[in-house]
């Protein structure tokens, strides 16, 4: 491509490739997996409401402009549906762009493009038009966030044909999975639990990684967070660290648990789910998300389906509630909180047939 | 704007005198050559009978439904012929059936959306530059400033000199210029100077609502002062003044000075697809006083007036059209289903565990087409 | 870490500029909000301003009885990196607090 503005960017991948371990927040992991991405690609575009100058509300795209131009890291007018129809044209015209929108809610009135557009374009143009756009959404509560700051979309894409939607738990899987989702040829939703940016974490660079992400394969599937014997909590995005919490906790009582993040909510590693139930027996999927039509129901008859045999319980969903997402103040009480977690886990456990 | 004539009385002139479009940059482009002319009449021949037959094959059982654009030749033949297709790129809705063949795409792989072949249609969009068929009204807008921005990342636009800038043309009506996306849409490639052209077929009628009680402000063209884009309100049933406001908007574009929006007053004189009964909105007399004279018709005239064409060119044009017709119609005819797997396996270029499962039981357990 | 900036506000209708009374915090103090920071006076009256958020003071602009412009920087906080400006408030890590206990009776059968 002849192409003064890209260019510049291509010349910028002389970065040499990271080896080792590094402690970093979610915020500083993402913001380096954008930097690599735009180094490798000079197709990629990073793009959104305040994603320029400012380096986003988040500061996810913090300094990239600098580095990489206004052609490559660009503020658009504010307008989602925009956002993700420029998104759609630029796949369209042989680009990888990376949007942002600025919060979960403000997906909303992107919706048309995501689902009408987006998700239908490689299977309307019977694959000769692939999108290739990775969405970046800060997602899920926690943060005391003003109304639409807060919301849980992952079962609405999940549910959306030709759509991928991925969540990262800690900053190590922010990384990676960010890396991989963006070098996808089809579109993914990628939910970034905005209530975990700034908790520190490793974050493992090379092959050094023995679950699976970087080097030692491709982050694909659900990722066994800590292995137990006797019931299987199943969270993604923010609810993991708060799994694990839990599962400390009921090692004090003598309850062995294993935390299983899901990571990919589309598609769904079934296969992850039926090797961890299989072995505890028992299930306890938990999300912030509502409960009606949940991708708890949906994880719960997965397991249903491969492990209905040797289940000792029904499977528990500890969710949100089938209310708006609350004020800041009462926010506590809709997030699944470690006592009801652990509630759901006593009912797996206490459960006899018949 | 209020120098406009009405669609029905538009003169030959075409392109309005005015303050809008006095801001386009660029001479107008050289005049047609009796070729030239004698071809556009021949597209629209051509157009005018592949759409009255296509009501025809609904009514014979051939393909389930149709949205006819008789009325709208010289809109979509004129705009279509514009088109560089070595490198523009253009965005139609669900009526563009003029536009296509103006391009040269593969008919009976266009028209086979209307066979419900395929929802997108058959063609590759790379290779005829026509992006898949839209359902949704103002939905492939936006694409068109995506993929006219691509453009200007790829620092071939504004470089007028190697002549290499690609501009994205996208085409919708008076109904859809009511969506908010056809705002962002203009909003964004007026801020980013984007090559696009937006090209509004104002046909009169949303379904049954018709244009006054869609659009207000007076016109879609008046809009795009509030962009600082520049507007042609053009009459839309002139294909020659059609042409070139197309040409000039494509040299603005192309030449690095940001999008252009033309506005192509014109007459829907069928009803909205072959399931509506326009008797429910508008009169044959509404019909008579508005839709002004027939395109074709007119443009036959003229052509006979300048002495370009002649009869026996007119019955040539026409034998030629119901000849191209009957190869159409033999090839949707000819058309089977789509092998199902393709359902499953062009949704995404990396397939899923959970899709494959769903083919695969879909393989074994339901009869196949 | 990254500072915010605290400029002097416009306390009256159209007011130009305040003069300083007297701090009542100093560079290095962990304030909250609301917490009086400074007494000013201004051609209408003399009022005690509270702090907008919490923080710690790196700065203090101007000594008793000198005068500062409305929008002039005033005091300046030291927030944690990144997070200054961004909506909501960043989660603090607790060590976790529970109230139920789990009993189980776990035949392996």
């Amino acid at each position: 491509m002849s192409n003064a503005i890209l260019e510049s960017g291509a010349a910028m991948a002389d970065r040499a490739p990271r080896h080792g371990v590094e402690e970093l927040s979610m915020q500083q992991a993402l913001n380096l997996a954008l930097d690599e991405v735009l180094a490798e690609n000079p197709k990629t575009l990073v793009f959104g409401e305040d994603c320029g100058r400012l380096g986003g509300v988040f500061r996810i795209t913090d300094g990239l402009q600098a580095k990489y131009g206004t052609g490559r890291v660009f503020d658009t007018p504010l307008a989602e549906s925009g956002i993700l129809g420029m998104s759609a044209g630029l796949a369209m015209a042989g680009f990888h762009p990376i949007p942002e929108v600025q919060f979960d809610g403000f997906a909303y009135p992107a919706i048309n493009q995501i689902v009408c557009q987006i998700a239908r374009m490689n299977y309307r143009s019977r694959g000769t038009m692939p999108m290739p756009v990775t969405l970046r959404v800060p997602s899920f509560g926690g943060i005391r966030a003003p109304e639409h700051h807060g919301e849980s979309l992952e079962a609405l894409f999940a549910h959306v044909p030709g759509l991928k939607v991925v969540s990262p738990s800690n900053p190590h899987e922010a990384y990676h999975l960010l890396k991989y989702a963006a070098t996808r040829p089809d579109p993914v939703i990628f939910m970034e639990p905005k209530s975990r940016y700034w908790q520190k974490g490793e974050v493992t660079f090379d092959s050094a990684d023995p679950a699976g992400s970087a080097a030692g394969g491709p982050p694909t599937g659900a990722k066994v967070m800590r292995e137990g014997r006797h019931v299987t909590l199943i969270a993604w995005g923010a609810m993991v660290a708060r799994c694990l919490q839990v599962a400390g906790l009921a090692a004090e009582d003598g309850i062995d648990v294993e935390v299983l993040d899901l990571r990919w909510l589309k598609p769904i590693d079934a296969a992850a789910l039926a090797a961890s139930v299989r072995k505890t027996r028992r299930a306890v999927v938990v999300h912030e998300a509502p409960l009606t039509s949940g991708l708890g129901a949906e994880v719960a008859q997965l397991i249903t389906q491969s492990c209905f045999d040797t289940l000792k319980a029904p499977v528990e969903r500890i969710t949100g509630f089938d209310v708006p997402y609350p004020s800041g103040d009462l926010e506590d009480e809709y997030i699944p909180n470690i006592d009801r977690i652990l509630f759901g886990i006593q009912r797996v456990l206490e459960y006899r047939r018949g | 704007m209020d120098t406009m004539p009405s669609p029905a009385t538009g003169s030959g002139a075409g392109q309005l005198p005015g303050p809008l479009s006095r801001q386009l940059s660029g001479a107008p482009a050289e005049p047609l050559t009796d070729d030239q002319l004698r071809e556009l009449y021949s597209l629209m021949v051509a157009v005018r009978h592949l759409d009255t037959s296509a009501i025809a094959w609904q009514r014979q059982g051939l393909i389930p439904g149709y949205a006819p654009e008789l009325g709208q030749e010289a809109a979509q033949v004129g705009s279509g012929y514009a088109v560089d297709t070595t490198r523009d790129f253009v965005f139609p809705t669900y009526r563009e059936m003029g536009v296509a063949r103006a391009m040269g795409v593969d008919m009976v792989a266009y028209m086979s959306t209307h066979k419900a072949t395929w929802h997108g249609g058959l063609y590759n969009p790379l290779e005829s530059r026509l992006a898949p068929i839209q359902a949704v009204v103002g939905g492939s807008v936006l694409h068109a400033v995506g993929w006219a921005h691509g453009q200007t990342l790829s620092g071939i636009a504004g470089t007028n000199t190697d002549g290499t800038a690609g501009v994205a043309m996208t085409y919708f009506g008076d109904g859809a210029s009511s969506q908010g996306d056809v705002h962002e849409a203009m909003n964004f490639a007026a801020v980013m100077r984007a090559p696009v052209v937006f090209f509004v077929q104002n046909n009169g009628w949303a379904i049954s609502v018709p244009t006054e009680r869609q659009v207000a402000g007076g016109s879609v063209a008046a809009r795009a002062a509030g962009y600082g884009m520049p507007a042609l309100q053009i009459d839309g049933n002139d294909v020659v003044a059609v042409v070139e406001a197309t040409r000039r908007a494509f040299a603005h574009a192309r030449a690095g000075n940001g999008p252009v929006l033309i506005e192509a007053m014109t007459y829907r004189r069928g009803p909205h697809s072959t399931s509506d009964d326009p008797g429910r909105y508008r009169s044959l007399n509404d019909e008579r006083d508005d839709a002004g004279e027939d395109p074709v018709e007119r443009f036959r005239k003229r052509l006979l007036a300048d002495g370009v064409a002649d009869e026996s060119f007119f019955a040539e044009a026409l034998a030629a059209a119901k000849t191209e017709e009957e190869h159409i119609r033999a090839g949707i005819q000819a058309l089977g289903p789509r092998p199902g797997m393709e359902m499953f396996d062009l949704v995404f270029q990396e397939t899923t565990p959970a899709l494959q499962a769903q083919a695969a039981s879909w393989r074994e357990e339901s009869e196949h087409v | 870490m990254a500072e915010i900036s605290f400029p002097l506000p416009d306390l009256g209708e159209g007011l130009i500029e305040a003069t300083v009374l007297e701090w009542l915090v100093s560079p290095g103090d962990q304030v909250e909000r609301n917490q009086p920071l400074v007494e000013v006076e201004t051609t209408k009256s003399a009022v005690e301003l509270p702090s907008p958020q919490a923080g710690k003071v790196v700065r203090i602009h101007g000594g008793p009885g000198d005068k500062i412009n409305v929008g002039e920087p005033l005091i300046v906080f030291e927030v944690p990196d990144n997070t200054a400006g961004i909506v909501g408030t960043v989660p603090k890590e607790e060590a976790p607090k529970r109230r139920v206990r789990l009993s189980a009776v776990l035949d392996e059968d």
